[in-house]
């Protein structure tokens, strides 16, 4: 299964793609397909920020330290 | 004497310890500090005082945390008991200090002590991740700050995992309870890439359990870095100061951590246009080069047609000084037989005919000799 990016690999993509431009010898035919790949990733980031939300979870476990003591909670929520 | 109950001393005493215990299980007491000192890195002995009395106190070090000295008004949490030498003394589980002075004498000392000791040092201050995946929060989930926090982190970005460590921000419980949060990321065998710790504004007392000196250790000795968003702008706690980065405020500590995903959106567009006319700009070079050197092309032509004509001059010059003719007028001559072939030896009697330049003389053999 592959496994989808995240977006710190995706900003890092785009990233290489904006250094290769700043290369000494640019090669028409290669700029134009590197240039579509940095838009196709772009809209990728896009996307990914539109629609991922944050997962938060509160930790189910109590910090009190009579709660430690009696070793109670050491689970969390949606794991 | 009679109806007067009769005790052996141990027991007189043990029965003292009782009522008191019934009476009085806890007590707080507020006086100033007198004869503090500390005996064997293990037992703090100290007198606590007004204008009329006196009551001895007794504690363990493990229970001291902070800074406290002889002049500084304090209240201790105390459980009275007498000693088995028959002195009345307080065993204190909590003191803290009382009053705007001694609050601020007692932070500048702790804060000077920690500070010889290097927990606030820059160089020991980490990056924070440019982009974490993974946040830990250590706050109470009731506090306003906490609510900016998370509020301001959905506005700002999104696809990230936050884990709340909810614990009270305030009070006797909290520093206890903010440490067990610190050990329970720490202790995670994925931990997350750094640890909130945050607390909206109150007055400068409600942050009191941020200048705890367990605490304080327990944040330089965190190995996930921390950035603290604690009261307001102009409060610095102790923990602050140990902290790898410090956050004005909660919604501060966001804007920190995260970028903002219209300014990723808006860079990605401006480096995609800056793209565009970095390719443009570079045909435009090609093109120019192209132009330049058409225009150039006339002007090599000429000279690599100089260039050829020069050469075949010289050639010319060359074979001209090889040609016979050329030789013949020199004064040299062509000796051949008579079936004009070029002779090289010859016999007495032969005839030969010799071209010079302008003439051709027939002539006979009569004498051979060899050079020498």
């Amino acid at each position: 299964m592959i496994k989808e990016k995240s977006l710190k690999e995706l900003l890092a993509e785009f990233d290489e793609i904006v250094a290769w431009f700043d290369g000494d010898d640019l090669d028409i035919d290669a700029a134009i397909a590197k240039f579509e790949a940095g838009s196709k990733l772009a809209d990728e980031i896009k996307k990914k920020l539109a629609e991922s939300k944050n997962k938060i979870e509160i930790v189910k476990k109590k910090f009190n330290v009579s709660a430690m003591d009696r070793g109670e909670g050491d689970e969390k929520v949606d794991e | 004497m009679n109806n007067v109950p009769v005790f052996e001393v141990s027991d007189a005493v043990a029965i003292f310890n009782q009522i008191l215990e019934t009476a009085t299980p806890a007590v707080a007491v507020v006086g100033e500090v007198a004869n503090f000192k500390i005996n064997q890195n293990k037992w703090v002995f100290f007198d606590i005082k007004d204008a009329e009395s006196t009551l001895n106190c007794f504690m363990s070090v493990f229970n001291l945390h902070g800074v406290i000295e002889d002049g500084m008004r304090v209240e201790v949490l105390a459980r009275p008991q007498i000693t088995k030498w028959g002195k009345f003394s307080l065993t204190i589980q909590n003191v803290r200090p009382v009053g705007a002075g001694s609050i601020k004498r007692a932070f500048e000392l702790l804060r000077a002590k920690l500070d010889a000791e290097g927990l606030f040092a820059i160089e020991r201050k980490r990056t924070l991740p440019e982009l974490p995946d993974r946040i830990g929060v250590i706050s109470s989930t009731d506090a306003a700050g906490y609510a900016d926090f998370i509020k301001i982190l959905n506005e700002r970005m999104s696809g990230i995992s936050i884990e709340v460590a909810h614990v009270q921000v305030q009070g006797d419980a909290a520093p206890e309870q903010i440490i067990a949060a610190l050990k329970y990321f720490n202790e995670q065998k994925n931990p997350p890439e750094v640890i909130a710790i945050l607390r909206g504004g109150g007055s400068r007392d409600d942050l009191m359990a941020f200048d705890d000196e367990r605490l304080v250790r327990e944040i330089a000795a965190s190995r996930v870095p921390i950035i603290t968003g604690i009261g307001h702008e102009i409060d610095t706690t102790l923990t602050d100061l140990a902290a790898d980065v410090r956050a004005a405020t909660p919604s501060n500590a966001v804007q920190i951590l995260v970028p903002d995903r219209r300014e990723i959106i808006s860079t990605l567009d401006f480096q995609l246009s800056n793209l565009i006319n970095e390719s443009e700009t570079r045909l435009n070079e090609i093109e120019t080069r192209v132009v330049d050197n058409c225009s150039r092309m006339p002007e090599r032509i000429d000279h690599a047609l100089s260039e050829i004509e020069y050469k075949l001059k010289f050639l010319n010059a060359a074979l001209q000084q090889l040609n016979p003719r050329t030789i013949l007028r020199r004064g040299y001559a062509i000796v051949r037989g008579q079936n004009g072939k070029v002779l090289r030896t010859a016999a007495v009697g032969e005839t030969l005919i010799i071209e010079n330049y302008d003439s051709e003389i027939t002539a006979t053999v009569e004498k051979i000799s060899r050079k020498t």
